[in-house]
């Protein structure tokens, strides 16, 4: 793969955004106009980051149609990790993403300021460029103070969710935006206690447990947190010892919604399985790279915003990072 | 932690929610069975996590089936962006009031007003100008109008 980011699209938008991305993460940025020039420059170049626009399904599915003609869609020179498809609309209109066997990254294009999106996401796609996308420090801006916390038990989970509240509000955000910073801290971390810890089959270790239930978090067990605010984003990763992220299963989750349909009560699992997706509804951009059976590391990003229907708006992504 | 301060009125039993909805909550022990009317005054939730929603619509959920009557008054943003995600959120019951969030446009302060749904419908969404309670300058509504009051306009 080369030091090349590779934009498919005719949106100056885009162009703007990915120029930034490419600045920022120290990659030439190389441009194509049509899907068709794209798979081409993918098959003779094979650039190492893949932006493409994919705003309708009859675009999405002209870019797969080419990639496979040129290249096949499993073939060396692509890698879901590396493809980063940009919409104008949010993740539950367009479940031919959600389904691709590309799927790596999603960008919704609601930049604000594309070049300012474009160096927040930069250092994120910097950060996939590494052998392994792990630390929040790399995905905030230099000299961003990180501070770890390490969960000795279950129940300290709301007493660091309080915590960060406190946190944030002394940085100055919004209480309203500081609770849904806390609540998206709680699913993160709720989600690294119970749902992660798997056997050696994979199986669920604790799916019918009650999330209240009081557990040591010890060896594999291990829970901790991540908290860093660069002065405009903070970010904040919940991290666990098992790598036990399944793509199609977490991209289903944060792609529910139950505005139409009804949220039905399971009671053989103890989990809801509506976090992530309340989390990305409240403006909360995501991050996931998972090492599997070794680490997963899950990092929300929010913006701290002058106003809240500005918070709510934020430019926001879900990224995804998986080694096998 | 959740606390609840309850009132039986004859057939009604009102009840006060203040803190935060999540996994230690217990809504049977809280709030008892489910009378056959209640009124669900929301103003101090502060905060409801993902585990707290299912206990939530479970609860309510199992009050609709053995036919209370559920009334929700003083919905807290918190509240009200759980409605807006979830369309059986209230499991069927009504929303009397909800607060809206405004923000000072000169000291940028959080402010809220409470309202009667029944208004804003009225009103078409378009809010009375607010005076900032702290420092006289306008308040203008701080949320996106088609996501905060989209259960109104369903």
């Amino acid at each position: 793969m080369t030091k090349t980011l590779l934009l498919i699209s005719a949106r100056p938008d885009d162009e703007v955004f990915a120029t930034q991305v490419a600045s920022v993460a120290g990659l030439t940025l190389r441009k194509a106009n049509t899907p068709e020039d794209g798979a081409r420059i993918i098959s003779e170049e094979s650039p190492g980051v893949i932006f493409a626009d994919a705003s309708s399904e009859q675009e999405y599915s002209r870019l797969e149609a080419a990639i496979q003609e040129a290249v096949g869609l499993f073939s060396e020179k692509i890698d879901a990790n590396a493809i980063h498809f940009i919409t104008c609309e949010n993740l539950e209109k367009v479940p031919y993403l959600i389904q691709s066997p590309l799927f790596g990254h999603f960008i919704l294009r609601n930049y604000g300021d594309p070049a300012e999106a474009g160096e927040h996401y930069g250092r994120l796609v910097g950060a996939t460029l590494g052998d392994r996308a792990f630390g929040l420090e790399r995905m905030l801006k230099a000299g961003a103070k990180i501070q770890n916390v390490k969960l000795q038990s279950t129940v300290q989970k709301q007493s660091a969710v309080e915590a960060i509240k406190n946190y944030l509000l002394a940085a100055k955000f919004q209480s309203r935006m500081a609770s849904v910073i806390a609540n998206a801290v709680d699913e993160i971390l709720m989600n690294a206690m119970f749902d992660a810890p798997v056997d050696e089959l994979g199986r669920p270790l604790f799916a019918s447990v009650s999330r209240s239930t009081a557990m040591r978090l010890e060896g594999q067990h291990a829970v901790e947190i991540n908290v860093g605010f660069d002065g405009r984003y903070v970010g904040l990763s919940a991290i666990d010892h098992f790598g036990s992220l399944d793509k199609a299963k977490l991209l289903s989750h944060i792609s529910k919604v139950y505005t139409e349909e009804e949220y039905k009560v399971k009671t053989s699992v103890a989990g809801a399985g509506i976090g992530l997706a309340t989390v990305f509804r409240s403006g909360g951009s995501f991050f996931f790279a998972s090492e599997n059976r070794a680490r997963t590391e899950v990092t929300v990003f929010f913006r701290r915003s002058e106003s809240f229907r500005e918070f709510k708006d934020q430019f926001r992504f879900i990224s995804t990072q998986f080694y096998f | 932690m959740l606390n609840v301060i309850k009132e039986q009125k004859g057939t009604v039993l009102a009840v006060r929610l203040s803190g935060a909805i999540e996994e230690s909550t217990n809504l049977d022990k809280l709030l008892g069975p489910p009378a056959a009317e209640m009124n669900i005054h929301c103003k101090e939730v502060s905060r409801i996590n993902s585990v707290g929603v299912k206990i939530w619509i479970k609860y309510f959920q199992e009050a609709k089936t053995k036919g209370t009557k559920l009334k929700f008054l003083e919905c807290s943003t918190a509240i009200v962006e759980q409605i807006n995600l979830i369309s059986n959120f209230t499991a069927g019951g009504a929303v009397e009031s909800i607060f809206v969030p405004f923000s000072c446009t000169k000291c940028r302060s959080e402010l809220v007003g409470l309202f009667k749904t029944e208004d804003l419908k009225k009103l078409n969404f378009q809010l009375p100008a607010l005076k900032c309670s702290k420092c006289g300058a306008p308040a203008a509504f701080d949320d996106i109008p088609e996501e905060y009051f989209a259960f109104l306009m369903r």
